[in-house]
């Protein structure tokens, strides 16, 4: 499988690092075609400018360089695995910026004239994966209503292939987390990248 | 009140600019003492750096001079009102990376070295309004969850007590919308500020 992996976190040291290195580490040993996206590293910059707004049903060849060059990762990809902290029961401002400047008109989706009812474009897309970790327990987060969640599994759903599987691999509570329960979160995420396919 | 007013719109000529411009007219009109922010005009960067990062757990989390003095607005804050276009069905990357640059633990919440519990730290606030644009219709929202207005009136309202109110004014579907319906809303946002305590 041909898999897109997005990766946010600023620091090496953190656990989404861990992730990240596993979830290439997963994808490599299940023979899987990956590419990986670190968008701290690369300096992505999250804030949709003035320009990219005021032309945001331009065809996608006059978007930057760095949209296009994403783009095109994203035409090319049957799956799409994100890394990330949730921070305030979201996507980090550096990914939800990601969103904001790459899942554009054109390449993600066509809104057809007079009308306010979007077609979907990423039909190539079958899997979402989520690798994410919460620092609050599951039901605080069940309370403030999961939005990083919602995101991933409807909104952006809604853009791929009908038959999308979204998968959420989270470890709740990281604030009290054991080793041993960080290295059991890791462990299902490599498992998970290796046998990843799309139905499963 | 004090009333904190946070806008993340690019562009000052839109719709959403407008909803700005008078929502801090009326809270100013009615006397309110108003703090207006404009992300975008001042421009904040939405990411938190690799330093804020390391230093979150600290005892001196805050690095960037901007965020100190977002800081000094959010702690004398009665009342917070947001102002912004809803971008896949959550926060502009602005408005979300506002949130976690400013609210840092001391901040926004306290965690307890002791328990490992975290405790509201914006009790001072009573109020949280939400002045939301939408390109989508109001079915779609329904169907795939309004994630913005849940950070804002669930997450951010965990930090500020259960006893705070929250409005919400929401304009869907404004790709099709009529100018009678804009100024309607412009309207409601008026009266909302207005009524505001």
């Amino acid at each position: 499988v041909k898999v897109l992996v997005v990766y946010s976190h600023p620091l090496e040291t953190s656990l989404a690092a861990a992730a990240r290195d596993r979830v290439m580490k997963g994808l490599a040993d299940g023979g899987h075609d990956a590419h990986l996206i670190d968008l701290y590293a690369e300096g992505f910059d999250p804030l949709l400018s003035r320009e990219e707004h005021a032309n945001h049903l331009a065809p996608p060849s006059t978007k930057p360089d760095d949209v296009l060059r994403h783009a095109e990762l994203l035409a090319w990809c049957e799956a799409l695995v994100f890394v990330y902290p949730t921070w305030w029961s979201g996507q980090p401002a550096m990914l939800k910026g990601w969103f904001d400047r790459v899942i554009i008109h054109g390449v993600a989706w066509d809104l057809p004239p007079n009308t306010n009812r979007i077609t979907p474009l990423l039909r190539n897309v079958r899997r979402i994966v989520a690798v994410t970790s919460h620092g609050s327990k599951k039901w605080v987060n069940a309370l403030e209503g999961e939005g990083g969640k919602r995101v991933l599994s409807r909104t952006l759903r809604l853009l791929c292939h009908p038959l999308t599987r979204t998968t959420w691999l989270s470890i709740y509570d990281i604030d009290n987390a054991t080793e041993k329960s960080c290295t059991r979160h890791l462990d299902r995420v490599e498992r998970r990248m290796r046998t990843l396919g799309k139905w499963r | 009140v004090k009333v904190l007013v946070v806008h993340a719109h690019p562009n000052p000529d839109s719709f959403n600019a407008a909803l700005f411009r008078r929502a801090v007219e009326s809270l100013t009109a009615e006397g309110h003492d108003v703090v207006a922010v404009d992300l975008y005009a001042i421009g904040f960067r939405p990411e938190m750096s690799a330093e804020e990062r390391a230093r979150y757990e600290t005892d001196d989390p805050v690095v960037d001079p901007q965020v100190a003095e977002q800081i000094e607005h959010i702690r004398t804050a009665e009342a917070m009102v947001f102002v912004y276009p809803s971008w896949w069905s959550s926060l502009p990357a602005v408005l979300k990376g506002w949130l976690e640059r400013t609210m840092v633990p001391g901040v926004g919440f306290i965690l307890d070295t002791r328990t490992r519990k975290v405790r509201p730290a914006l009790t001072q606030v009573r109020h949280i309004v939400g002045i939301a644009t939408y390109g989508s219709p109001l079915i779609y929202l329904k169907v795939v969850n309004d994630n913005g207005r849940r950070v804002l009136s669930r997450a951010l309202r965990l930090s500020t007590g259960p006893r705070t109110k929250c409005t919400w004014l929401s304009l869907p579907s404004i790709d099709t919308s009529t100018l009678e319906k804009r100024t309607a809303f412009l309207d409601k946002v008026d009266s909302t500020m207005r009524g505001l305590r």
